[in-house]
C-alpha cells in the first residue's frame, strides 16, 4: 500500500515538473505529500535543467520590458526595505519576538509558501506595534492621510488607504465568522484591486496562532478558477491582539473576487484547504464589486 | 566569501537586481517565448517571474543547484501556472512547427550551466521516445494529450515516458535520493 502510494507520489511530482497539474491531481499530491520526506524541488530542478539544456539564448530582454522590471524591483526593494527598518525598530523597542516557520533545508514544494508567511507576518507584527504604541506617532494609523514625508516608508495600514484612494476598481467585502464558533467574533474588511493585483486584508478579533504548529491561509474565490480550487491568497501569523493589516499575497492572478476565506493551515499553508477549519468568510455582495 | 547574485538580492543590495537581469534576463526571456510563444504574455510573464525571484532569492541554495538552474525553475512555475489557468493552447500549425525544429543543439545552448550540460548528456541516454515527450512538454510546453495526440502514443504511454525520462535525468544529476525507498517518509 504504501510502496504504491510513494509510487503515485513520484508520478505526480514528475508531472507536476513536467507541465503542472489538474485540479484532482493537486489535491491528490497535497494528500500523499502530508509526512512524506521526499524533495519535491528535485523534480521541478531537474526538469528546469532539461530546458536549459535545450534553451536557446537567441535574443537579450527587451529593453522596455527591463524597464518595467526594473520599475519592479524598486518598488520591491523599497517595501523591503521599509520592513527591515520596522522589525529593527521593533527589535529595538520590544522584547517581543516574531517566529515563523523555518524553511527546511531541501523540503516539500510546500515550504516555499514560507517566504509569504514570513512576510506577512512580519507586517502584521509591524503593524500590530506600531498602532498600539499610543503616541510615539512616527507613523500614521490606518486611517490617517499619508504626508509626503511618511510616503517613502508606508506601513500596511497606510498601503490599504493609498489603494483605496487610488485604485478605481476596488472591491470590499466583510469578514463574517466561517465554520468555527470560537472565532464568531472576528470582524474587518478585505479590499482588491484586479488592475493593480493588490490587496489587504484588516482584521480583529483573530487570535495569535502558534506558527510552529499552525498558519492563517487566504483563499480568493473569483472567476478564474472553480470554487474547489480558489487562489491562494497568501500564508500569514498573527502575533499580536488588535486590528492587523496584511497585505494579500494572490500566487495567481485573481479577476472579479466573489468571495475571500481564511482558514487555519499546517506551518507554510497547503496547496489545497480541507477547509475543516474556516476562521473567517467575507462575501463579496453585488454592491461591494 | 563571494555571495552569489541572488544572495545579494536576498540581503536587499538592489544593485544585484542589474547583474541579474543582464546575467539571467535573456535566458528568462527565452524560456517565456519559447513555452508561451505569445509576446505579450511572455512579457507579462517574465515581470512576473523576476519578482517572484526577488521575493524567493533567499530561498536559493548553491549546494543543490546552480543560480542558473534556480531561476529556470522559478521561471517554469510561472510559466505552468500561465499555461494552465490562461488555457492557452498552442495551435496545430505551432505543433507542427516543433516537431520540425532541429535537435542539434547549437553553441549558444545553456550548455555552459553545468546542470544544462549533465542534463544534456543524459537526455541523450535516454530512449528516443522518452527524450522526444521531455523536449515537448518540458522545453516546448505540450500537455499530455497534446503530445499523445500529435505524435500517435498512446496517452498513458506518453506519461510513463515522461515520468521515467525526468527520473532518470533526477538521478542523473544527482539530485534524487538514489534509492527510490529512501524518498518517501518512513
Amino acid at each position: 500500500m504504501k510502496e504504491n502510494m510513494d509510487e503515485r507520489l513520484r508520478d505526480l511530482l514528475c508531472d507536476q515538473a513536467a507541465l503542472g497539474l489538474t485540479e484532482e491531481e493537486m489535491r491528490e499530491l497535497a494528500e500523499f505529500s502530508q509526512g512524506a520526506e521526499i524533495d519535491a524541488q528535485s523534480f521541478e530542478l531537474t526538469a528546469a535543467a532539461i530546458a536549459l539544456a535545450d534553451t536557446q539564448i537567441d535574443e537579450p530582454l527587451p529593453a522596455h520590458l527591463e524597464a518595467r522590471i526594473l520599475a519592479d524591483a524598486d518598488k520591491h526593494f523599497a517595501a523591503f526595505k521599509q520592513e527591515a527598518d520596522i522589525h529593527e525598530s521593533i527589535h529595538d523597542q520590544t522584547t517581543r519576538t516574531f517566529q515563523y516557520a523555518e524553511p527546511k533545508p531541501r523540503g516539500s514544494f510546500l515550504n516555499w509558501l514560507g517566504w509569504a508567511a514570513a512576510a506577512a507576518a512580519c507586517i502584521a507584527l509591524a503593524t500590530n506595534i506600531y498602532l498600539t504604541r499610543g503616541n510615539s506617532g512616527q507613523i500614521a494609523g490606518p486611517t490617517a492621510t499619508p504626508t509626503p514625508a511618511v510616503q517613502e516608508k508606508l506601513t500596511p495600514a497606510q498601503q490599504r488607504d493609498q489603494l483605496i484612494a487610488a485604485a478605481t476598481d476596488v472591491t470590499r467585502a466583510e469578514w463574517s465568522k466561517g465554520n468555527m464558533p470560537e472565532l464568531a467574533s472576528v470582524s474587518g474588511d478585505v479590499v482588491w484591486s484586479d488592475a493593480k493585483q493588490t490587496g489587504y486584508l484588516k482584521l480583529k478579533g483573530l487570535p495569535v496562532n502558534d506558527a510552529n504548529k499552525e498558519a492563517y491561509q487566504l483563499w480568493i474565490f473569483d472567476e478564474t478558477q472553480s470554487d474547489k480550487t480558489p487562489i491562494d491568497g497568501g500564508v500569514f501569523n498573527v502575533t499580536a491582539d488588535g486590528e492587523v493589516v496584511i497585505p494579500i499575497d494572490a500566487k495567481l492572478r485573481a479577476r472579479n473576487p466573489k468571495a475571500f476565506a481564511i482558514t487555519i493551515e499546517q506551518p507554510g499553508g497547503v496547496v489545497v484547504s480541507d477547509r475543516k477549519k474556516v476562521a473567517g468568510l467575507a462575501p463579496v455582495k453585488p454592491n461591494q464589486a | 566569501m563571494t555571495q552569489t547574485i541572488l544572495q545579494k538580492i536576498a540581503r536587499g543590495d538592489q544593485g544585484a537586481v542589474q547583474d541579474c537581469l543582464k546575467s539571467y534576463g535573456g535566458l528568462v526571456w527565452s524560456l517565456a517565448r519559447r513555452m508561451l510563444r505569445n509576446t505579450e504574455d511572455a512579457e507579462d510573464a517574465v515581470q512576473e517571474i523576476f519578482l517572484d525571484v526577488w521575493k524567493n532569492a533567499g530561498r536559493f541554495d548553491p549546494g543543490q543547484a546552480s543560480e542558473t538552474t534556480f531561476i529556470a525553475m522559478i521561471a517554469r512555475r510561472r510559466l505552468i501556472d500561465r499555461i494552465r489557468h490562461v488555457q492557452r493552447r498552442i495551435s496545430a500549425d505551432s505543433i507542427e512547427d516543433i516537431l520540425a525544429e532541429p535537435s542539434v543543439r547549437s553553441d549558444k545552448v545553456m550548455q555552459t550551466n553545468v546542470e544544462a550540460r549533465e542534463a544534456a548528456k543524459a537526455m541523450d541516454q535516454l530512449r528516443p521516445e522518452q527524450r522526444q515527450v521531455l523536449q515537448l512538454s518540458i522545453v516546448h510546453g505540450l500537455s499530455h494529450q497534446e503530445i499523445a495526440d500529435t505524435t500517435g502514443m498512446p496517452l498513458g504511454t506518453v506519461k510513463t515516458h515522461a515520468r521515467r525520462g525526468i527520473l532518470q535525468v533526477r538521478e542523473i544529476l544527482g539530485l534524487g535520493d538514489a534509492p527510490s525507498t529512501q524518498e518517501a517518509a518512513v
